[in-house]
């Protein structure tokens, strides 16, 4: 039952991890940034425990698409459990820590998950108040808009089907 | 809570006089007798592979075939030759005589021909791989610094992108290492002081960052007060044995430190170093350390704090007050630096080693992306490390 709680919980926030990429790309220049750089055709598959839910995405060089599947991902993070992913989703460790601590495997380039890292550090300076990210960062980036503008970008896009699986 | 960490070394050390002639009966042991030795192209003319040979050969085990073109600073398509090269030759095992590049090089072929694969980027990553087919594989290091001999991690060099590419898993761990103290006694003082400070950056690194452990911390602590002891003796006076043997050992230590640690963003900004202006990668350490241990301290004082009786002896760090014990290690650090340039003319500053400041934006861009900086005990951007260069310029 637990771990079924978990799963749930991890689903939605890979999701609204998704989007808030989607959205801190146009409102922080970090964000921003990182994505001009980023290699188009560049995938992730982030897939969590034995079965757990999962999400992919690839850079096409103008959207971050979410996909159903990817064969051959760029980069592929398996976070090696549940619990870890539960913990690692909802701000109780950060990615830094979760590699500190062997929590996930990685097939691809190491440059990738770096890149990666710096993107999810800025989004959960967003998603998650300071309280929490201070604990899992050593330093926690300032958010370059008020944080409720990200949030209510996401909601609204979520209300508007804006991060549906592409084909 | 209990904090989680992972162990993990289990590379068979033969450690000490006569260990050369120990590798055939290793050899022997694993099943193998037609080994492919791996040198370069220094150590063949100066006749340090020729002597691990002669060892070999004297107890029964000649080499199946030689591979010398390894490159100071070794690529993918140097594995991926060597690899296609052991299968022509028909060899069952790999002897590497070397530095790093050497070993990381040797580790590359066997994690391509242990997983079958043509080409080793098909293979990067993070403990992603399944155990394979079982290569035997024994190391002699020629330098007492890279540590590589007992690390699970192999840095290669991306030839397309110029970036040091990194492949994590146990699988890379050789079977055996040979420390033995005649590989390193024709080692000249600069590489001998060089080397020696990247062994420190190892040890140092892995006791702080982020990843660092008890068991990682005891080999660590134990490799720093090793090396202060000995690198200067060492590096001037390089026929002293029992220095050369202790560097040596500390360099393994530190290697067994940092392999179940990580390091920090001495090694991330040093590998961009070495890829953009090729500046040697000890060098590039030794230059580093106390600018990043400075630009770290606010993050880390107690634990750079805990390793100045390492570094000075336990009477001269309880004789510093406890707020001062951090910024006295740095110093520590930094003095050892200028004794060893005093002894034999290291560089000290990246304007020494060569380095144009106009290939600073480069650098901190290729930096960023190292893993070793995901540990380390205080985040960098490109603006950061930028600011780290300026200071050790």
């Amino acid at each position: 039952m637990m771990r079924c709680i978990q799963a749930l919980v991890v689903a939605i926030v890979l999701r609204v991890v998704h989007a808030a990429l989607i959205e801190l790309r146009e409102l922080d220049s970090r964000v921003a940034k990182e994505f001009e750089r980023m290699p188009e055709g560049l995938s992730y598959a982030i897939r969590t425990g034995h079965n757990g839910p999962s999400l992919y995405v690839q850079w096409d060089g103008r959207e971050l698409k979410r996909l159903a599947a990817l064969a051959a991902p760029s980069c592929a993070l398996r976070i090696k459990s549940m619990p870890l992913s539960f913990q690692l989703f909802t701000g109780q460790m950060g990615l830094a820590q979760a590699y500190a601590r062997h929590a996930f495997t990685m097939g691809g380039e190491v440059a990738d998950v770096m890149r990666l890292a710096r993107l999810v550090n800025l989004v959960e300076g967003y998603l998650f108040p300071k309280i929490m990210t201070r604990r899992i960062m050593t330093d926690v980036p300032e958010t370059e808009v008020c944080f409720l503008r990200a949030y209510a970008r996401i909601a609204l896009g979520f209300l508007t089907g804006k991060y549906k699986l592409s084909k | 809570m209990v904090p989680y960490f992972e162990f993990q070394n289990a590379v068979k050390l033969l450690c000490g006089e006569l260990s050369l002639e120990r590798i055939a009966i290793e050899l022997e042991l694993m099943g193998a007798s037609r080994p492919l030795m791996l040198s370069d192209a220094v150590l063949t003319k100066i006749g340090t592979l020729a002597t691990v040979i002669k060892a070999m050969e004297s107890e029964g085990v000649e080499p199946a075939a030689t591979f010398t073109d390894i490159p100071v600073d070794s690529s993918l398509a140097v594995v991926n030759r060597i690899a296609s090269f052991y299968r022509e030759q028909g060899c069952d095992s790999i002897v590497a005589v070397g530095g790093g590049s050497v070993i990381d090089t040797a580790k590359g072929v066997r994690l391509v021909l242990s997983q079958n694969k043509q080409d080793i980027l098909s293979l990067s990553g993070l403990d992603n791989l399944v155990r394979g087919k079982h290569v035997p594989f024994i190391v002699v290091p020629t330098t007492a610094g890279t540590g590589s001999e007992c690390t699970g991690v192999a840095v290669i060099r991306n030839d397309s992108n110029g970036v040091k590419m990194e492949f994590l898993s146990p699988y890379v761990e050789p079977d055996a290492a040979v420390i033995d103290p005649r590989m390193t006694a024709g080692l000249p003082p600069k590489a001998t002081a060089t080397t020696g400070m990247d062994a420190l950056v190892h040890a140092i690194e892995a006791c702080t960052c982020q990843q660092a452990n008890p068991l990682s911390s005891a080999y660590g602590t134990a490799a720093i007060r090793a090396i202060v002891e000995n690198v200067e003796e060492a590096t001037r006076n390089g026929s002293n044995k029992q220095a050369r043997f202790a560097m040596a050992l500390a360099s393994t230590m530190a290697g067994i430190s940092f392999s179940n640690s990580m390091v920090g963003a001495v090694h991330a900004i040093g590998h961009a170093l070495g890829g953009v202006c090729h500046v040697p990668h000890a060098v590039a350490m030794t230059i580093l350390l106390p600018h990043v241990m400075r630009y770290n301290l606010s993050h880390c004082g107690q634990a750079y704090a805990a390793l100045l009786p390492w570094l000075v002896g336990m009477d001269a760090a309880m004789a510093t007050p406890a707020e001062k014990r951090a910024e006295a290690a740095i110093d520590a650090v930094a003095a050892l630096g200028r004794r060893l340039r005093d002894i034999c003319g290291i560089p000290l500053t990246l304007k020494d080693a060569g380095v144009a400041p106009e290939t600073f934006a480069h650098v901190a861009e290729v930096a960023v992306n190292d893993g070793a900086l995901i540990v380390n005990p205080r985040a960098a951007d490109e603006a950061q490390v930028i600011e780290i260069l300026k200071a050790a310029y």
